[in-house]
């Protein structure tokens, strides 16, 4: 005997209601879920980046260092060789004046330049013509001048002068000691 | 009364774990995490900011260094050859009658640099030439320094002349030195 012409659904624990706060819940943990692997994931790249620039930061600090080495040794050769260029174009100049030094009578047979003196060899008409020309101007520049002469070939005098400066650095540590003392 | 049905209590239990769990989450991995990772956001941005400072200093320092190396491309470049005493008489003959160069030493390092000594003789037709001589080896392919002691002597109608020169290079060895090692560390 049948009470009821419709059939009868099945009853099942997921009504609409449940099955809308569990689509709900379930965004919510995906939401929570995905929020934390974006941290984990973003945690790790910082890392991965962080290790990445520290190493970019040994590179550019080992160039860096590298370079600097580069233009001290530069700068160092820059300052050497301008030192030698003076002191080459300081040589030449010297060597210069002490040419024009030496009157048209007096012929010079040997010069010899040494770091604090010069030994000039030559041939004078005589002793007055080398002490005004050549000795008293030698000896407003040297310290100590010595000269000597033998007879030459007609009547001229063969001379030697030798002339020398005093140390300068001597000089300085003479004065030095002299002011202790004071 | 009414009455609590059964939908109400599974909808109930299932918010009370859905909260339990949310706060677990929150508590135990979100807000732990959320602050590491600010501060490795902060971390980074400072290492960020480090790192364009080096690249700054490492611009600069990289520009002085070109712009130094083109200023001084003659003097770097005869720092770095080694002298050659043939060469040396093949550029430099052509001022002097006659150009022999004795012997090359090496003498103390100076200033990091090492140093050779080379004792020359020559004979030149007046003082002008020694003083072009000395005008020319400041635009040498070496670092020369003329030093004394400088002789001249008067040989008839030339002048024979003999004076030392110290060669400075970064480290290389003069060719035609037998006395010393064929290369030196810097």
């Amino acid at each position: 005997m049948r009470y009821s012409y419709i059939i009868p659904r099945k009853k099942s624990i997921f009504t609409a209601e449940i099955r809308l706060v569990i689509t709900f819940f379930s965004m919510t943990i995906f939401m929570l879920v995905g929020t934390y692997s974006f941290l984990l994931y973003k945690d790790t790249m910082f890392i991965k980046d962080k290790r990445l620039i520290e190493n970019q930061k040994i590179v550019f600090q080992k160039n860096t260092k590298e370079m600097e080495a580069q233009i001290l040794l530069i700068e160092k050769q820059n300052s050497l060789s301008q030192k030698i260029f003076t002191k080459n174009s300081v040589l030449k100049d010297s060597i210069k004046n002490l040419f024009d030094l030496v009157p048209q009578r007096i012929t010079l047979s040997e010069a010899k330049l040494l770091e604090n003196g010069l030994i000039l060899y030559g041939i004078t008409p005589n002793k007055d013509v080398y002490n005004f020309m050549l000795h008293a101007p030698l000896r407003s520049i040297f310290h100590k001048t010595y000269s000597s002469f033998y007879p030459a070939k007609g009547g001229w005098l063969r001379f030697v002068s030798t002339n020398y400066m005093d140390d300068e650095t001597d000089e300085i540590l003479d004065e030095n000691k002299g002011e202790k003392h004071d | 009364m009414t009455s609590i049905n059964r939908q109400s209590i599974y909808i109930l239990i299932l918010s009370t774990f859905l909260l339990i769990f949310v706060l677990i989450f929150s508590l135990k991995f979100l807000i732990p995490h959320g602050k590491e990772y600010r501060e490795q956001r902060s971390q980074l941005s400072f290492a960020r900011a480090d790192l364009r400072r080096w690249k700054n200093f490492d611009d600069e320092t990289y520009a002085t260094l070109k712009t130094l190396q083109s200023d001084n491309r003659h003097i770097i470049e005869a720092f770095e050859s080694s002298f050659n005493e043939q060469r040396f008489i093949k550029t430099y003959k052509k001022l002097f009658n006659t150009l022999s160069l004795s012997k090359t030493k090496r003498l103390d390092s100076q200033d990091g640099f090492e140093v050779y000594q080379v004792t020359t003789s020559s004979q030149i037709s007046s003082p002008e030439v020694f003083y072009n001589f000395l005008d020319e080896v400041n635009k040498s392919d070496w670092i020369i320094g003329v030093n004394f002691p400088i002789n001249f002597k008067r040989n008839g109608e030339v002048i024979s002349s003999s004076f030392s020169m110290k060669v400075y290079c970064n480290g290389t060895v003069p060719s035609n030195d037998s006395n010393t090692s064929k290369e030196v560390k810097k």
